[in-house]
């Protein structure tokens, strides 16, 4: 069997059974259902929210139920019943509908709270529509008088390419982007420089590349590591496309949803394309960083300071893009999008704000890939040399004795 | 076959080692000794593509490559295994680097650490082991996979008499399957009982080489131990005599300028009779050890 693969599956497997990994990645959805039990646990269930619909009318009540978009039910169909319902918080109340003198309809909701806006405008509308009608009726108009009647008046809006609901998107997409790349980044750069740091200090290395070459087994760290990340993301689109079921049909969030669709649906745009790619190859490159921090640590108590060179760096491209946030057509932001490291934030910035080309994107991936697979070969060939070298001689002096190792 | 051909190797201004040359043949020990330092450790490390070198080291004629890898078992100075993984995991896992099926190894697992009196179950965790039987399960990892070409460290240090001797019966079991096995360590007595030869390296140059006997025969058979009713002053002002050590009581220990001189002590102490003890031997590699080290301390 190939043993870069060996040292892959080895890496992954070990990594992915620990409690450490599933907490991270279950983390989210813990989240999420907490949110969703307390969200379900706190609205009224389907029925307490209803309300009851009494007429003598039965026409009139059966237009209500179907026409009105007001959440009802069916089951009380007498005062007394509803009454009886509305006392126990079975129901939100009752709605008695009914024809004044054959002239006005007219509805009273009775109930021990203020019916919704939402509910009172729906009711209103249905009420205008049966009153229109009636009054058609009652005033006889020929057919022509009834057209001139209906006859609404209209109202558009032209919208400029910048709208609100495109604003919001890419404000959305922005922050969503910007943190779960720096998350990635901390979490996985740590991952990888405190595994190597501390095989490293195991001293185990030299049995491993009396096995194998140094530049396979950093190659299988790496590939392990990445499946680790690939994994962590295939939960989360599955579990993202779950908790987006969930989403549209749960009566805790259906309207929030369809109030915003649209904006939800280019944030989704937004994450879901060439900026997924430009943060996989970002994690490719810190891990493949980080590895090289991992070396040049001597001690297994000195794992942890091992990945802080990267994350400082992370932490240096994470202010610099919320820092320029505000202006996406900024000179600097535009030269550092194609800078390696800069790039996994700010072209993903730039295309989320339309002001990078397609072109301009694939440049700046085709510079970032190149690094990975540059800095791959070289810490590859060094790779020996750095892990080997096990005296405690400082950040500089380890790298000069780990690169004259060979 | 191992041959290793006039290898050179510089750090900076320290010159590590100096044409180093040997061979070590199949189903033969080699002992590599030499001080701290002499170059031992960079000779193992040469060997195994570690380090660049100047010179050439071959396996079976052919120069030592990644695809030898499967074919060596190393065991490095300093002892270490993954503390997290579980007995079998760690032996499965560099097993499989040496391009072993778990399926072959796991079941073989039970029988190396009965043969090595490990004390603990395959599911024990490596943190969880004494350091004794961490050491042992590293002699396992090193040796499990059959190697035809075993390079050990100082394998006995840290061992106790016990175990040290269930890892020479190790060495010889690989020896008597035709391994090529080349060690380091400071016990001469490991070295002179199961080594076939030995290189003895100072300030990285090669000092000895050949089998233990010729080693040793080639100081002369200037040690002569003596059981006899004479005195110390006595044998001392015999010809030929150096030195004189009372071990025993009419027990002495005689050092002798010149090996020539023991049929003229062995004539003047008999006079005819029987004595409990003449024996005239080569130094000990011990006593060489010594005498060299002191040779580079003085020069």
């Amino acid at each position: 069997m190939n043993k870069t693969w060996i040292v892959t599956s080895e890496t992954y497997l070990r990594q992915t059974k620990s409690w450490s990994f599933l907490m991270l990645i279950l983390m989210p959805f813990l989240f999420i259902g907490l949110t969703f039990g307390i969200s379900y646990v706190a609205t009224p269930s389907q029925d307490k929210s209803d309300i009851a619909v009494i007429s003598t009318d039965h026409s009139l009540r059966q237009s209500f139920l179907d026409n009105s978009d007001v959440a009802t039910t069916t089951k009380y169909k007498s005062v007394k019943a509803a009454q009886q319902a509305t006392t126990k918080s079975d129901i939100n109340g009752y709605l008695v509908l009914k024809v004044v003198n054959h002239q006005q309809v007219q509805a009273v909701f009775h109930g021990p709270n203020e019916i919704s806006s939402g509910d009172q405008a729906k009711i209103q509308r249905f009420l205008s529509t049966v009153q229109t009608q009636m009054n058609v009726h009652d005033a006889k108009l020929t057919t022509s008088q009834t057209k001139a009647l209906a006859r609404q008046p209209q109202f558009k809006q032209q919208l400029q390419q910048k709208t609100a609901s495109n604003k919001a998107a890419k404000r959305i997409s922005f922050y969503i982007l910007v943190f779960f790349v720096y998350l990635i980044l901390t979490t996985y750069s740590s991952i990888t420089a405190q595994e190597i740091a501390a095989e490293k200090g195991t001293k185990i290395m030299e049995v491993i590349f009396s096995s194998t070459t140094p530049r396979k087994y950093f190659n299988g760290k790496v590939y392990g590591v990445l499946l680790m990340i690939v994994t962590q993301l295939l939960v989360y689109l599955l579990g993202g496309a779950l908790v987006v079921q969930l989403a549209q049909h749960s009566r805790a969030t259906q309207q929030l949803w369809q109030q915003n669709a649209s904006v939800i649906g280019k944030v989704l745009h937004n994450l879901l394309s060439i900026n997924l790619i430009f943060a996989l190859a970002a994690v490719l490159l810190y891990t493949v960083v980080s590895a090289f921090c991992g070396a040049l640590v001597t001690r297994v108590e000195d794992a942890g300071k091992a990945s802080q060179p990267v994350i400082y760096m992370n932490l240096l491209t994470f202010v610099m893009a919320m820092a320029f946030q505000g202006s996406p057509t900024s000179g600097i932001v535009k030269v550092f999008s194609y800078i390696p490291f800069f790039s996994s934030y700010l072209m993903p910035f730039r295309l989320i704000n339309n002001t990078a080309t397609t072109s301009a994107a694939l440049i700046s991936l085709a510079i970032l890939l190149a690094t990975v697979i540059g800095s791959m070969w070289y810490i590859g060939k060094i790779y020996g040399g750095l892990m080997l070298q096990t005296d405690e001689l400082g950040f500089w002096g380890n790298l000069k004795r780990g690169l004259s190792l060979k | 076959m191992l041959t290793v051909a006039h290898i050179t190797k510089t750090f900076g201004t320290v010159q590590a080692l100096q044409d180093v040359s040997f061979d070590v043949h199949d189903g033969e020990i080699m002992g590599l000794i030499g001080q701290n330092g002499a170059g031992k450790s960079t000779t193992f490390h040469s060997i195994l593509n570690f380090l660049t070198f100047d010179g050439q080291i071959t396996w079976n004629g052919q120069p030592l490559g990644a695809d030898d890898y499967n074919q060596i078992g190393y065991l490095p100075e300093e002892r270490s295994l993954m503390p997290k993984l579980t007995i079998t995991q760690q032996i499965v896992y560099l097993a499989r680097l040496k391009n072993q099926s778990a399926k072959v190894i796991k079941p073989k697992i039970a029988d190396w650490m009965t043969r090595f009196a490990v004390k603990g179950q395959p599911t024990d965790k490596i943190n969880k082991l004494s350091k004794g039987n961490q050491q042992k399960v590293q002699l396992i990892c090193t040796l499990i996979h059959e190697p035809q070409l075993i390079i050990l460290d100082e394998p006995f240090s840290g061992l106790d008499p016990v175990n040290a001797d269930l890892l020479k019966q190790a060495i010889v079991a690989a020896k008597n399957r035709g391994a090529a096995i080349i060690f380091s360590s400071h016990d001469m007595t490991n070295v002179e009982e199961i080594c076939d030869t030995l290189v003895m390296l100072r300030n990285g140059q090669v000092v000895l080489h050949g089998t233990v006997d010729d080693v040793r025969n080639q100081f002369g058979r200037t040690r002569l131990f003596l059981t006899t009713d004479w005195s110390a002053e006595q044998l001392a002002a015999l010809a030929g005599v150096k030195d004189v050590t009372a071990i025993g009581p009419n027990h002495y220990r005689l050092q002798l300028t010149d090996a020539e001189a023991g049929p003229a002590i062995f004539d003047a102490v008999t006079q005819g009779h029987y004595i409990q003890e003449f024996s005239q031997q080569p130094p000990t590699l011990d006593e060489i050890f010594r005498t060299e080290v002191e040779g580079v301390t003085h020069e």
